[in-house]
Protein backbone atom coordinates (compact mmCIF):
# COMPACT_ATOMS: atom_id res chain seq x y z
CA UNK A 1 0.00 0.00 0.00
CA UNK A 2 1.57 3.37 -0.69
CA UNK A 3 0.87 6.48 1.43
CA UNK A 4 1.25 9.80 -0.08
CA UNK A 5 2.90 12.97 1.59
CA UNK A 6 -1.11 14.25 1.85
CA UNK A 7 -2.31 11.09 3.23
CA UNK A 8 0.29 11.57 5.41
CA UNK A 9 -0.26 15.09 6.33
CA UNK A 10 -3.80 14.53 6.43
CA UNK A 11 -3.89 11.64 8.98
CA UNK A 12 -1.94 13.47 11.05
CA UNK A 13 -3.38 16.85 11.17
CA UNK A 14 -4.90 18.37 14.51
CA UNK A 15 -8.58 17.62 15.14
CA UNK A 16 -10.78 19.16 17.81
CA UNK A 17 -11.42 16.72 20.77
CA UNK A 18 -15.18 18.17 20.62
CA UNK A 19 -17.11 19.99 23.82
CA UNK A 20 -16.55 18.38 27.13
CA UNK A 21 -13.33 16.81 26.52
CA UNK A 22 -11.75 18.18 30.06
CA UNK A 23 -14.38 17.10 31.77
CA UNK A 24 -14.48 13.42 30.78
CA UNK A 25 -10.93 12.76 31.40
CA UNK A 26 -11.25 14.45 34.40
CA UNK A 27 -14.27 12.47 35.44
CA UNK A 28 -12.36 9.08 34.23
CA UNK A 29 -9.24 9.52 36.36
CA UNK A 30 -11.26 10.15 39.71
CA UNK A 31 -13.39 7.21 38.71
CA UNK A 32 -10.05 5.33 38.34
CA UNK A 33 -8.98 6.67 41.65
CA UNK A 34 -11.90 5.68 43.63
CA UNK A 35 -12.09 2.06 42.64
CA UNK A 36 -7.83 2.08 43.55
CA UNK A 37 -8.88 3.13 47.10
CA UNK A 38 -11.43 0.49 47.70
CA UNK A 39 -9.22 -2.66 46.38
CA UNK A 40 -6.70 -0.92 49.05
CA UNK A 41 -8.75 -0.51 52.08
CA UNK A 42 -10.09 -4.27 51.78
CA UNK A 43 -6.46 -5.53 51.57
CA UNK A 44 -5.70 -3.26 54.52
CA UNK A 45 -8.50 -4.95 56.27
CA UNK A 46 -7.62 -8.53 54.95
CA UNK A 47 -4.19 -7.90 56.12
CA UNK A 48 -4.69 -6.19 59.52
CA UNK A 49 -6.63 -9.14 60.48
CA UNK A 50 -4.23 -11.89 59.58
CA UNK A 51 -0.92 -10.43 61.17
CA UNK A 52 -3.12 -9.44 64.59
CA UNK A 53 -2.99 -13.58 64.63
CA UNK A 54 0.17 -13.83 62.79
CA UNK A 55 1.99 -11.41 65.44
CA UNK A 56 0.17 -12.98 68.78
CA UNK A 57 0.61 -17.16 68.03
CA UNK A 58 -0.14 -17.80 72.07
CA UNK A 59 -3.59 -16.17 71.01
CA UNK A 60 -4.02 -18.65 68.15
CA UNK A 61 -2.97 -21.29 69.77
CA UNK A 62 -5.03 -20.59 72.30
CA UNK A 63 -8.33 -20.36 70.58
CA UNK A 64 -7.37 -23.58 68.87
CA UNK A 65 -6.93 -25.49 71.93
CA UNK A 66 -10.25 -23.82 73.25
CA UNK A 67 -12.24 -25.20 70.26
CA UNK A 68 -11.17 -28.49 70.28
CA UNK A 69 -11.81 -28.82 73.54
CA UNK A 70 -15.03 -27.32 73.30
CA UNK A 71 -15.47 -29.87 70.63
CA UNK A 72 -14.03 -32.94 72.54
CA UNK A 73 -16.42 -32.06 75.98
CA UNK A 74 -19.44 -31.65 73.27
CA UNK A 75 -18.69 -35.33 71.73
CA UNK A 76 -17.90 -36.67 75.05
CA UNK A 77 -21.30 -35.61 76.57
CA UNK A 78 -23.41 -36.77 73.77
CA UNK A 79 -21.45 -40.17 74.13
CA UNK A 80 -22.50 -40.42 77.57
CA UNK A 81 -25.78 -39.65 76.98
CA UNK A 82 -26.12 -42.30 74.18
CA UNK A 83 -24.37 -44.53 76.78
CA UNK A 84 -26.88 -43.80 79.18
CA UNK A 85 -29.77 -43.81 76.72
CA UNK A 86 -28.71 -47.12 75.91
CA UNK A 87 -28.29 -48.72 79.26
CA UNK A 88 -32.14 -46.73 79.75
CA UNK A 89 -33.63 -48.67 76.99
CA UNK A 90 -31.64 -52.60 77.81
CA UNK A 91 -33.06 -52.38 81.46
CA UNK A 92 -36.72 -51.29 80.43
CA UNK A 93 -36.52 -53.97 78.12
CA UNK A 94 -35.33 -56.15 80.84
CA UNK A 95 -37.38 -55.47 83.16
CA UNK A 96 -40.44 -56.18 80.47
CA UNK A 97 -38.83 -59.69 79.72
CA UNK A 98 -38.42 -60.45 83.28
CA UNK A 99 -42.30 -59.22 83.86
CA UNK A 100 -42.75 -61.16 80.35
CA UNK A 101 -40.98 -64.88 81.95
CA UNK A 102 -43.22 -64.21 85.33
CA UNK A 103 -46.40 -64.17 83.49
CA UNK A 104 -45.40 -66.95 81.14
CA UNK A 105 -44.42 -68.88 84.53
CA UNK A 106 -47.76 -67.85 86.51
CA UNK A 107 -49.35 -69.28 83.14
CA UNK A 108 -47.77 -72.78 83.28
CA UNK A 109 -47.95 -72.82 86.77
CA UNK A 110 -51.98 -72.07 86.31
CA UNK A 111 -52.00 -74.57 83.09
CA UNK A 112 -50.64 -77.27 85.26
CA UNK A 113 -53.20 -76.54 87.82
CA UNK A 114 -55.84 -77.03 85.77
CA UNK A 115 -54.44 -80.72 83.93
CA UNK A 116 -53.71 -81.82 87.40
CA UNK A 117 -57.13 -80.82 88.52
CA UNK A 118 -58.93 -82.05 85.41
CA UNK A 119 -56.84 -85.29 85.13
CA UNK A 120 -57.77 -86.15 88.95
CA UNK A 121 -61.47 -85.13 88.20
CA UNK A 122 -61.66 -87.54 84.84
CA UNK A 123 -59.93 -90.37 87.21
CA UNK A 124 -62.11 -89.89 90.10
CA UNK A 125 -65.11 -89.94 87.35
CA UNK A 126 -63.40 -93.05 86.18
CA UNK A 127 -63.02 -95.00 89.65
CA UNK A 128 -66.26 -94.06 91.13
CA UNK A 129 -67.98 -95.84 87.60
CA UNK A 130 -66.09 -98.95 88.21
CA UNK A 131 -66.97 -99.22 91.59
CA UNK A 132 -70.97 -100.27 90.84
CA UNK A 133 -69.37 -102.40 88.34
CA UNK A 134 -67.50 -104.23 90.96
CA UNK A 135 -69.80 -104.80 93.31
CA UNK A 136 -72.27 -106.07 90.87
CA UNK A 137 -69.57 -108.22 89.73
CA UNK A 138 -69.02 -109.21 93.43
CA UNK A 139 -72.92 -110.15 94.32
CA UNK A 140 -73.06 -112.16 91.05
CA UNK A 141 -69.88 -114.33 92.30
CA UNK B 1 -48.40 -96.75 28.12
CA UNK B 2 -44.61 -98.29 27.90
CA UNK B 3 -43.35 -100.63 30.65
CA UNK B 4 -40.84 -97.63 31.75
CA UNK B 5 -43.60 -95.15 32.17
CA UNK B 6 -45.94 -98.19 34.04
CA UNK B 7 -42.68 -98.24 36.14
CA UNK B 8 -42.11 -94.94 37.29
CA UNK B 9 -45.75 -94.10 37.54
CA UNK B 10 -45.34 -96.70 40.51
CA UNK B 11 -42.24 -95.37 41.71
CA UNK B 12 -44.10 -92.64 42.45
CA UNK B 13 -47.05 -93.62 43.84
CA UNK B 14 -45.09 -95.52 46.27
CA UNK B 15 -43.37 -92.34 47.30
CA UNK B 16 -46.40 -90.80 47.48
CA UNK B 17 -47.79 -93.78 50.05
CA UNK B 18 -44.45 -93.09 51.93
CA UNK B 19 -44.85 -90.01 52.19
CA UNK B 20 -48.46 -89.37 53.43
CA UNK B 21 -47.78 -92.44 56.56
CA UNK B 22 -44.90 -90.66 57.44
CA UNK B 23 -46.57 -87.44 57.83
CA UNK B 24 -49.28 -89.78 59.62
CA UNK B 25 -46.66 -91.01 61.73
CA UNK B 26 -45.05 -87.60 62.51
CA UNK B 27 -48.40 -86.28 63.78
CA UNK B 28 -47.74 -83.61 66.19
CA UNK B 29 -49.29 -84.11 69.57
CA UNK B 30 -50.42 -80.62 69.08
CA UNK B 31 -54.67 -80.37 68.41
CA UNK B 32 -56.12 -77.56 66.46
CA UNK B 33 -58.54 -76.18 69.17
CA UNK B 34 -59.47 -73.04 67.30
CA UNK B 35 -62.94 -74.08 66.26
CA UNK B 36 -63.87 -74.07 69.61
CA UNK B 37 -63.05 -70.12 69.90
CA UNK B 38 -66.50 -69.58 69.05
CA UNK B 39 -67.78 -70.74 72.44
CA UNK B 40 -66.08 -67.69 74.41
CA UNK B 41 -69.07 -65.51 73.88
CA UNK B 42 -71.79 -68.33 75.25
CA UNK B 43 -69.70 -69.20 78.43
CA UNK B 44 -69.86 -67.45 81.73
CA UNK B 45 -66.00 -68.59 81.90
CA UNK B 46 -63.36 -68.89 79.68
CA UNK B 47 -59.59 -70.00 80.07
CA UNK B 48 -57.82 -69.86 77.72
CA UNK B 49 -53.92 -70.95 78.12
CA UNK B 50 -51.22 -70.91 75.12
CA UNK B 51 -47.77 -72.01 76.29
CA UNK B 52 -45.29 -72.52 74.10
CA UNK B 53 -41.87 -71.59 72.16
CA UNK B 54 -40.07 -68.93 73.61
CA UNK B 55 -42.76 -68.37 76.32
CA UNK B 56 -42.56 -72.07 77.80
CA UNK B 57 -38.81 -71.32 77.27
CA UNK B 58 -39.18 -68.47 79.75
CA UNK B 59 -42.07 -69.72 82.19
CA UNK B 60 -39.35 -72.91 82.24
CA UNK B 61 -35.86 -70.97 83.13
CA UNK B 62 -37.97 -68.82 85.72
CA UNK B 63 -39.54 -72.08 87.24
CA UNK B 64 -35.90 -73.78 86.51
CA UNK B 65 -34.31 -70.49 88.68
CA UNK B 66 -36.81 -71.17 91.93
CA UNK B 67 -35.54 -72.45 95.34
CA UNK B 68 -35.07 -75.93 94.08
CA UNK B 69 -34.92 -77.55 97.75
CA UNK B 70 -38.49 -76.69 97.62
CA UNK B 71 -40.49 -80.34 97.17
CA UNK B 72 -43.23 -78.63 95.06
CA UNK B 73 -41.33 -76.72 93.03
CA UNK B 74 -38.49 -79.63 92.14
CA UNK B 75 -41.51 -81.48 90.87
CA UNK B 76 -42.83 -78.69 89.14
CA UNK B 77 -39.49 -78.54 87.36
CA UNK B 78 -39.18 -81.98 86.55
CA UNK B 79 -42.84 -82.08 84.96
CA UNK B 80 -42.21 -78.67 82.79
CA UNK B 81 -38.50 -79.10 81.89
CA UNK B 82 -39.66 -81.85 79.03
CA UNK B 83 -42.55 -79.93 77.78
CA UNK B 84 -42.74 -78.99 74.53
CA UNK B 85 -45.72 -76.56 74.84
CA UNK B 86 -49.07 -76.34 77.01
CA UNK B 87 -52.30 -75.45 75.35
CA UNK B 88 -56.09 -75.45 77.52
CA UNK B 89 -58.97 -74.10 76.77
CA UNK B 90 -61.99 -74.14 79.19
CA UNK B 91 -65.31 -73.33 78.90
CA UNK B 92 -67.98 -72.85 81.93
CA UNK B 93 -71.31 -71.90 81.09
CA UNK B 94 -74.42 -71.12 83.31
CA UNK B 95 -76.74 -73.19 81.06
CA UNK B 96 -76.38 -76.56 79.51
CA UNK B 97 -76.19 -77.25 76.18
CA UNK B 98 -74.37 -74.95 74.93
CA UNK B 99 -72.03 -76.51 72.97
CA UNK B 100 -72.72 -79.56 70.12
CA UNK B 101 -71.82 -82.69 69.79
CA UNK B 102 -69.78 -81.40 66.47
CA UNK B 103 -67.66 -79.41 69.10
CA UNK B 104 -66.36 -82.57 70.62
CA UNK B 105 -66.21 -84.65 67.62
CA UNK B 106 -63.90 -82.33 66.25
CA UNK B 107 -61.34 -82.63 68.36
CA UNK B 108 -61.96 -86.47 69.29
CA UNK B 109 -61.61 -86.59 65.22
CA UNK B 110 -57.50 -85.75 65.70
CA UNK B 111 -56.93 -88.32 68.19
CA UNK B 112 -58.45 -91.64 65.85
CA UNK B 113 -54.78 -91.91 65.25
CA UNK B 114 -53.11 -95.19 66.17
CA UNK B 115 -50.58 -93.25 67.97
CA UNK B 116 -53.33 -91.93 70.37
CA UNK B 117 -54.81 -94.30 72.89
CA UNK B 118 -57.17 -93.72 75.14
CA UNK B 119 -56.33 -94.57 78.53
CA UNK B 120 -59.11 -93.30 80.55
CA UNK B 121 -62.91 -93.13 79.76
CA UNK B 122 -65.75 -92.18 81.96
CA UNK B 123 -68.72 -92.04 80.75
CA UNK B 124 -72.53 -90.91 82.11
CA UNK B 125 -75.39 -90.85 79.89
CA UNK B 126 -77.84 -89.93 81.72
CA UNK B 127 -76.25 -86.84 82.78
CA UNK B 128 -74.94 -86.45 79.62
CA UNK B 129 -70.33 -85.94 80.84
CA UNK B 130 -68.01 -87.60 78.60
CA UNK B 131 -64.30 -87.56 80.41
CA UNK B 132 -61.45 -88.79 78.29
CA UNK B 133 -57.43 -88.99 78.78
CA UNK B 134 -55.91 -89.87 75.53
CA UNK B 135 -51.91 -90.11 75.48
CA UNK B 136 -49.47 -90.40 72.24
CA UNK B 137 -47.11 -92.68 72.35
CA UNK B 138 -43.82 -92.01 70.99
CA UNK B 139 -41.50 -94.85 71.68
CA UNK B 140 -41.55 -96.30 75.20
CA UNK B 141 -42.34 -92.40 76.42
CA UNK B 142 -45.42 -90.78 76.61
CA UNK B 143 -44.94 -87.71 73.49
CA UNK B 144 -48.38 -85.47 74.52
CA UNK B 145 -51.56 -86.13 76.92
CA UNK B 146 -54.77 -84.55 75.68
CA UNK B 147 -57.60 -84.73 78.74
CA UNK B 148 -61.27 -83.57 77.93
CA UNK B 149 -64.04 -83.06 79.92
CA UNK B 150 -67.20 -82.63 78.24
CA UNK B 151 -70.28 -81.96 80.81
CA UNK B 152 -73.21 -80.38 80.39
CA UNK B 153 -72.25 -76.94 81.66
CA UNK B 154 -67.90 -77.02 80.95
CA UNK B 155 -66.32 -78.37 77.90
CA UNK B 156 -62.01 -78.41 79.06
CA UNK B 157 -59.41 -79.46 76.30
CA UNK B 158 -56.01 -79.65 78.05
CA UNK B 159 -53.16 -80.27 75.67
CA UNK B 160 -49.70 -81.02 76.88
CA UNK B 161 -47.38 -81.65 74.52
CA UNK B 162 -43.51 -83.31 75.11
CA UNK B 163 -42.37 -85.81 77.23
CA UNK B 164 -44.99 -85.65 80.25
CA UNK B 165 -45.14 -87.62 83.50
CA UNK B 166 -48.53 -88.77 84.12
CA UNK B 167 -48.23 -89.50 87.90
CA UNK B 168 -46.27 -86.33 88.66
CA UNK B 169 -48.95 -84.11 87.06
CA UNK B 170 -51.89 -86.01 88.73
CA UNK B 171 -49.76 -85.87 91.97
CA UNK B 172 -49.20 -82.11 92.05
CA UNK B 173 -49.86 -80.27 95.02
CA UNK B 174 -52.14 -77.84 95.43
CA UNK B 175 -50.56 -74.99 96.19
CA UNK B 176 -47.90 -75.03 93.57
CA UNK B 177 -46.67 -71.34 94.26
CA UNK B 178 -46.15 -70.20 97.87
CA UNK B 179 -48.00 -66.94 98.56
CA UNK B 180 -49.89 -66.71 94.79
CA UNK B 181 -53.30 -66.63 94.54
CA UNK B 182 -54.80 -70.15 93.69
CA UNK B 183 -54.56 -70.40 90.34
CA UNK B 184 -57.08 -72.59 88.96
CA UNK B 185 -60.13 -70.21 89.43
CA UNK B 186 -59.35 -67.21 87.53
CA UNK B 187 -61.99 -64.26 88.49
CA UNK B 188 -63.34 -63.80 84.78
CA UNK B 189 -62.40 -64.45 81.09
CA UNK B 190 -58.16 -65.08 80.92
CA UNK B 191 -56.18 -63.59 78.76
CA UNK B 192 -55.31 -65.54 75.50
CA UNK B 193 -51.45 -65.01 76.09
CA UNK B 194 -49.90 -63.30 78.54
Amino acid sequence: MHFSEDNLRDALKRKDPGEGFTQRVMARVDQAKAEGTRQAATKKVNGKFLSWWMHRPAWAVAVVAMLLLACGIGGYQYSEYRHAEEMRIARAKQQQLQQEAERARDQAIMALEIARAKMNHVLQHAQLQAQPNDKIRRQRL
Amino acid sequence: MNLATCKLTRILVGMVLCFSALRGYGQDAKLQLANLDKLSEKAARVTDVTLDGSLLQFAVNMIEKADADDKDVEQLQSIIRNLKGIYIKSFEFDETSQYSKGDVDAIRSQLTSPRWSKIVQSMEKRRNEYDEIYVLKDGGKVGGVVILVAEPRELTVVNLVGEVPMDKVASLERHLAPGEKQPDKPKHKEGERP
